[in-house]
């Protein structure tokens, strides 16, 4: 039997072989596909006997190139081969100094000036300047560069110009003043904008490499980077290895000697493996949930993001606030976390995330107190008083739309069922492919529909800006003059507290008018080995090996 | 038999070409947009901009003639999920994991299926041709997803010797390739079985029956070579099907296979992949056909190779 197979493989290999100069892959391509075979080898041994790479399953980066990539795999990597301005603190998601080891901010709180440490070096060995930083920034706004992270350059004062295809590149107020010394204006006085440059989006790039190789990004030996490890194997859709950068400026504090990232899509077998000891970290499959939250290996981090509905304001019946306000208040999200997600995310009490910090130390949602709750009672009499406004015998016909997933579909049950026991109100389920959902959202064809946000930066203007008028996230057809107006104060304001007051004044407005149904803030949950420790995720941020060790 | 050969081959460029005008024009006409960033915010600008860089603000025909070039030089340029990389790397890289998969589980099938529809032919009606049918049952009607977990939840876990994914040893293959060829050899061991006991029921066969040959002989050297040609007939499409990848089996296994690519550029609306798998996919089924077609007549001389009017 052993045998047969091992002919079947040979045979194999023979006309695969034969096949692939038939199909016209050249030989060059082959002894390259012969390589990553080898090399993935070595990985796994490597990792076995050493034991200090700890191998953590990620999905395939789509670019390590930081305006381009833009999705969770690959600033997964990206955030541990470069490094920003700033970095994202181990115990708090506050800004400290990375590759600037210091900066000012003028008294209008206008223009920034980074200075960039002595020590800082790309992995090829040529000095971070702050010109790799001004050509990075410039890179995310111009519109050639196409990035669809670019609006995160939009805070420099002349980058939404220039992305829109209106202003020049020589009008983006970002300036090398000398080597070392990179100056920033902004459009407004955010504060924030330390977070801002500890983005992936933000990252430096090495300018001469970028300029003179268009595929500089794509493979691990022309990759250039900054941060605590380096990129040193890669086969796309296997595994991507970085290994300690003993260049880098703070190489003491980096315990491991490397992270594999492999690239096992489907939870259930990445369990197994985890199971078997080939993995050491993992997200765990969603059926698993309810048996392994809470476990002894289970891990979570708190994201920035929320799951909740979007009423269509100009349909019927929901152009209603009352009515709106009815549906919201009569969903339990507490009993859609405890028997269907069943990963302990908290419940949402308004829009806004709720760990943000509050330039007096406590937290966003500390400050701006709880917006919302289940409250039976009063939707019913909302509901009714809602029909009365609107002269309803019977409520019109209401569907909730969401796209196609198991998730999806037993929330949007669970929501069905609740809606009518609590109102009587019948509703009906309808769902969409995914890019087909997202289409007739953003069309505002649906009337209510299943939603999600990932949060990006380190601010609660990162959720309230989503709702100002005519803003792609916005999606349901609500428009509010106060709102707007609150926003773009607080955009202006210079004062911390009093920004925070106008952002939470701006919040009560919308919650208020009730256009969405609040569910739930997200969390990851991973399995990790007992010796994995110190692995950081902030809620905004990408994962952390920096500080991370393995005994 | 030359004239034959150009004829068909001009017909296969002419199917190629309306298989991936079809697709062209099918994938623009249903909605939702490739470069859609969904629930992570985006702006206005950066999505035209990213719509110029893929020539998407282009009119639709503009954009056609520049997929019939793309297509004609076999360049797909770059993918839209995958921005950084060119879909042909992406195939070229994807390619050779299927293609060993699927060769292996193409050999294994067709040589268990033909030898199990042969035992059970020559056993008609004994418990060995039910246990047999049984088998193709069971391989027809349990799907390979559920097979792959099973072997991975209860054998992998439990025999070292089977990695429970990913790939790059001989050892990796076995299972996923075992999982792949369980439906195409259930279908070849029933079609060979119910041929062959069509054949052996034909004068010719008695006739080598009464010159003394052997069983082995007369199965061998007369039946078999007319039971096959069913069996031959499906292999054009089924070797295309295969040795494209599974989606299921290489997500299920972790085989960094272009199976995913059939089924993710479809839902992510990622043209360039698209029309990239499906012209792969047509060609080699065109060819498949094409090399079905001269297989006839070396199994069969009574059927000739000409066109009608010559």
């Amino acid at each position: 039997m052993k045998k047969s197979k091992n002919l079947k493989w040979l045979l194999g290999t023979g006309l695969m072989a034969t096949a692939m100069i038939a199909t016209g892959c050249s030989g060059e391509e082959e002894a390259s596909g012969d390589e990553e075979g080898n090399g993935e080898d070595t990985a796994t041994e490597e990792s076995g006997g050493e034991g200090n790479v700890l191998i953590y399953n990620s999905g395939n980066p789509t670019s390590l190139d930081p305006p381009i990539g833009n999705d969770e795999p690959s600033y997964a990597v990206l955030n541990n081969v470069m490094e920003g301005l700033t970095r994202l603190a181990k115990d708090e998601a506050t800004p400290e100094p990375a590759m600037a080891e210091d900066w000012d901010v003028s008294d209008d709180g206008l223009t920034y000036t980074f200075y960039i440490r002595e020590d800082a070096n790309w992995s090829n060995g040529e000095p971070v300047t702050a010109e790799d930083f001004e050509f990075a920034f410039k890179r995310l706004a111009n519109p050639e560069t196409a990035s669809p992270a670019a609006h995160h350059a939009y805070w420099i004062a002349g980058a939404e110009a220039f992305n829109e295809g209106e202003g020049s590149e020589d009008d983006v107020q970002v300036t090398a003043i000398d080597e070392k010394t990179l100056e920033v204006t902004l459009e407004n006085p955010v504060d924030f904008f330390t977070s801002i440059v500890a983005m992936p989006q933000l990252f430096p790039v090495h300018k001469d490499t970028v300029e003179s190789d268009d595929s500089w990004a794509n493979n691990a030996d022309t990759f250039v980077g900054n941060g605590p490890f380096v990129v040193s194997e890669w086969a796309a859709d296997e595994y991507l290895l970085i290994e300690k950068n003993e260049d880098y400026w703070d190489a003491d504090t980096v315990q491991l000697d490397g992270v594999e990232y492999v690239m096992i899509e489907d939870a259930n077998t990445a369990y197994q493996l985890y199971g078997n000891d080939e993995i050491h970290m993992t997200g765990i499959p969603s059926d698993m949930a309810g048996e392994l939250v809470g476990g002894p290996e289970t891990i979570q981090y708190p994201r920035s993001g929320i799951e909740f509905q979007r009423f269509n304001v100009e349909m019927e019946p929901f152009q209603n606030r009352n009515i709106r306000a009815a549906f919201a208040k009569a969903i339990n999200s507490q009993e859609i976390v405890d028997y269907i997600t069943q990963e302990n995310q908290p419940v949402m009490t308004g829009y806004v995330f709720d760990d943000f910090q509050h330039p007096n130390g406590s937290t966003y949602r500390e400050e701006a107190g709880d917006l919302h709750e289940f409250d039976l009672e009063e939707a019913q009499e909302l509901l009714e008083l809602g029909m009365e406004e609107e002269g309803y015998d019977e409520l019109p016909e209401v569907n909730l739309t969401y796209s196609t997933g198991d998730v999806n579909h037993n929330v949007a049950q669970a929501v069905q069922e609740m809606l009518q026991q609590n109102l009587g109100v019948e509703i009906g389920l309808e769902n969409q492919e995914f890019a087909v959902f997202l289409d007739a959202q953003r069309e505002l064809e649906l009337q209510y529909s299943r939603s999600s946000f990932l949060g990006g930066y380190n601010d609660p203007m990162n959720y309230l800006d989503n709702f100002t008028t005519g803003n792609p996230m916005n999606r349901t057809g609500w428009s509010n003059e106060e709102y707007d107006q609150l926003v773009s104060d607080s955009l202006a304001e210079t004062d911390p507290e009093a920004r925070f007051d106008l952002m939470i004044e701006a919040e009560k407005v919308f919650m208020d008018d009730y256009v969405i149904v609040p569910l739930y803030y997200y969390n990851t949950t991973f399995v990790k080995k007992d010796n994995v420790e110190d692995v950081v995720r902030h809620p905004v941020g990408f994962v952390e090996f920096k500080w991370a060790s393995m005994e | 038999m030359l004239k034959y050969i150009l004829k068909r081959f001009l017909w296969m460029i002419l199917t190629i070409w309306v298989i991936v005008t079809l697709t062209f024009f099918l994938m623009h006409a249903i909605p939702g947009d490739p470069l859609d960033m969904g629930d992570t915010g985006s702006s206005d600008a950066a999505s035209a901009n990213l719509a110029a860089y893929y020539n998407l603000d282009q009119p639709l025909g503009v954009q056609y003639v520049t997929y019939l070039k793309n297509v004609a030089t076999f360049d797909f340029g770059p993918s839209m999920t995958s921005r950084s990389r060119d879909v042909n790397d992406m195939i070229e890289s994807g390619f050779p994991a299927s293609l060993q998969l699927g060769i292996a589980s193409l050999v294994f099938s067709v040589i268990s299926g033909v030898f199990l529809g042969v035992f059970a032919a020559l056993r008609h009606n004994k418990m060995i041709d039910y246990i047999t049918m049984i088998i193709a049952v069971i391989g027809i009607s349990i799907p390979n997803f559920i097979q792959s977990m099973l072997f991975i939840n209860y054998i992998a876990v439990n025999v070292d010797f089977f990695p429970i994914a990913r790939w790059g040893t001989w050892q990796h293959v076995i299972l996923p390739a075992l999982a792949l060829a369980s439906g195409p050899m259930a279908i070849i061991a029933r079609l060979t079985r119910s041929n062959m006991l069509e054949v052996l029921t034909q004068d010719y066969i008695r006739t080598a029956k009464a010159k003394g040959l052997t069983s082995f002989q007369i199965v061998v050297k007369h039946a078999l070579r007319n039971a096959l040609l069913p069996v031959v007939t499906i292999m054009g499409a089924l070797t295309a099907a295969v040795l494209t990848g599974s989606f299921v089996i290489e997500r299920i296994f972790s085989i960094p296979g272009i199976g995913q690519y059939f089924v993710n550029s479809i839902s992510n609306r990622d043209y360039p992949m698209i029309m990239a798998t499906t012209v792969i996919y047509s060609t080699i089924l065109v060819v498949m056909m094409f090399i079905v077609d001269i297989l006839y007549g070396l199994i069969d001389p009574r059927i000739k190779l000409h066109s009608k009017e010559d």
